[in-house]
């Protein structure tokens, strides 16, 4: 299998390398890291609901869609990625989505060991230290291949993570970056400065590889030839234009940041009859949790929202029907033109 | 007919990547089988391309995304494509609630119906087919 271990590229190689290689049917690992910072949606998004485009254009950080999953993410140089690409029918690809990640997170896991990080598997693709995620990873089908992409987080710039999604208000942004900095933790943050400053990028590369090879056989460095330079050049046009960039994703409700696996910080709007509800809220294992209502509707008794809130803190998502039921037949209050199905929609994810 | 806990009902064709078609009339309606639906878990996003897409036999012409993969839907005949379920827009778990029946992906105009007697069918084509991908599934 060929490795491609070519440091810092520009930032349009680090998304078409691995699309070029899959779609020449080319097994291979890729070592790289854009050497500026840029915004990367996922397959299915919508760019205009998920990225605060304005900011990216007065900020120079351009925005790219791919055709792995996953959501919007701010990728830059202090993020090293790994990209590997294997044929479909080739027996070490793990048929079960659990199983694939499994298999090819592992060389992942030891590189964070060997550098003093007890990272772990969380299925079904997180890599986390404690509580917090310290790797992302995603996969498709793209030609004739399995492409498998991911990253070492060496540091993060959690500021501009927070300004380049598209967010409704302030709060609510400092809310998700709040919820960013507590979730998602880097190999600097977690060896502190002194220790973080004894490894760089092309050291951490090297251990890559070391621990790829063991799962994949012996790599053999390559160059890239005149067939991948002209492959990405092709998808150049088709894959960096606003055809393709702006193309009808996936609408959602309210705004939903996916911050790790089973993490979600959600801001809905509802009109109801009697007036506009707002609600910020988190989902966390399922669970409904930092609950925060407001609007322009009338209620009585003033702080009846507040207990609404209480009453769906900690209540699983399931359950959210049940509880604001109950809590319509049971408690005496009054908020014309506000029934409890406005409440369900709000807080149904 | 239940195989190991996956729900593969008779009567129907499925392609090899585990999308069932059904022959009504002279058109052919498909979608995901159960054991992929199981395979991938929630299914977020379904590509619904415009009606008259050409299909070609074994090519891709959809993609659908289940929160940790993005696969391909391929052309389980030639033909055409007639209607997408834009049902899936919004809500493509309706997949994963109910892949035989509301869950139903696209319509297809074959060019030739009898192409459906390629695929596999029939009680003991699906159990041997589908025993012979559980095997190779719990390999990892």
């Amino acid at each position: 299998m060929e490795l491609y271990n070519l440091g810092k590229v520009p930032w349009e190689e680090s998304q078409l390398m691995y699309h070029a290689l899959a779609k020449l049917g080319r097994e291979s690992l890729c070592l790289l890291s854009p050497a500026t910072p840029y915004v990367c949606i996922g397959f299915h998004q919508d760019v205009e609901q998920e990225v605060d485009l304005e900011f990216c254009r007065n900020n120079d950080i351009p925005v790219f869609r791919r055709e792995v999953g996953g959501g919007a993410v701010f990728l830059d140089g202090n993020q090293l990625f790994f990209q590997l690409i294997i044929r479909r029918d080739n027996p070490i690809a793990s048929k079960r989505i659990d199983s694939f990640y499994r298999k090819f997170l592992q060389p992942v896991i030891e590189v964070h060991y060997r550098i003093g990080i007890a990272a772990e598997y969380k299925p079904i693709n997180d890599l986390i230290v404690g509580t917090r995620k310290i790797s992302g990873s995603g996969a498709a089908e793209i030609g004739e291949c399995i492409v498998f992409v991911g990253n070492l987080i060496l540091d993060f710039d959690y500021d501009t993570m927070s300004k380049v999604l598209k967010i409704p208000d302030e709060k609510f942004r400092n809310k998700v970056k709040k919820t960013i900095e507590e979730n998602l933790s880097t190999i600097r943050r977690e060896l502190g400065v002194s220790e973080y400053e004894k490894w760089d990028a092309k050291t951490l590369n090297k251990i890559l590889a070391e621990e790829f090879e063991k799962l994949l056989g012996p790599l053999t460095p390559a160059d890239k030839n005149d067939e991948l330079i002209a492959k990405m050049k092709e998808l150049q046009v088709s894959m960096i234009n606003d055809a393709w960039l702006y193309q009808k994703g996936k609408r959602v409700e309210g705004r939903v940041v996916k911050v790790r696996s089973g993490l979600k910080v959600v801001q809905r709007m509802h009109k109801a009859t009697g007036g506009l509800i707002r609600a910020d809220f988190s989902v966390e294992d399922g669970q409904i949790k930092n609950v925060f209502i407001s609007g322009d509707y009338f209620c009585f008794p003033r702080d009846l929202v507040d207990r609404l809130a209480a009453n769906l803190e900690g209540c699983s998502i399931d359950n959210v029907s049940k509880v604001v039921s109950a809590f319509y037949q049971k408690e005496d209050f009054s908020i014309p033109g506000v029934i409890a199905d406005d409440w369900k929609q709000v807080f149904m994810i | 007919m239940e195989i190991r806990g996956y729900n593969m009902p008779n009567g129907l064709y499925y392609e090899a990547h585990h999308y069932w078609v059904k022959v009504e009339g002279d058109i052919l309606v498909m979608g995901m089988d159960d054991f992929a639906q199981q395979m991938a878990g929630k299914i977020v996003y379904v590509q619904l391309p415009f009606e008259g897409k050409k299909l070609s036999f074994g090519n891709k012409f959809a993609k659908v995304e289940s929160g940790k993969w993005v696969g391909k839907v391929f052309a389980p005949v030639s033909g055409e494509l007639l209607e997408s379920n834009q049902e899936l827009e919004m809500d493509p778990t309706i997949i994963n609630q109910d892949c035989y029946g509301s869950g139903w992906m696209y319509k297809i105009k074959p060019n030739d119906v009898g192409d459906v007697e390629n695929l596999i069918h029939g009680a003991e084509a699906v159990e041997k087919w589908l025993l012979a991908d559980i095997e190779r599934y719990q390999q990892g």
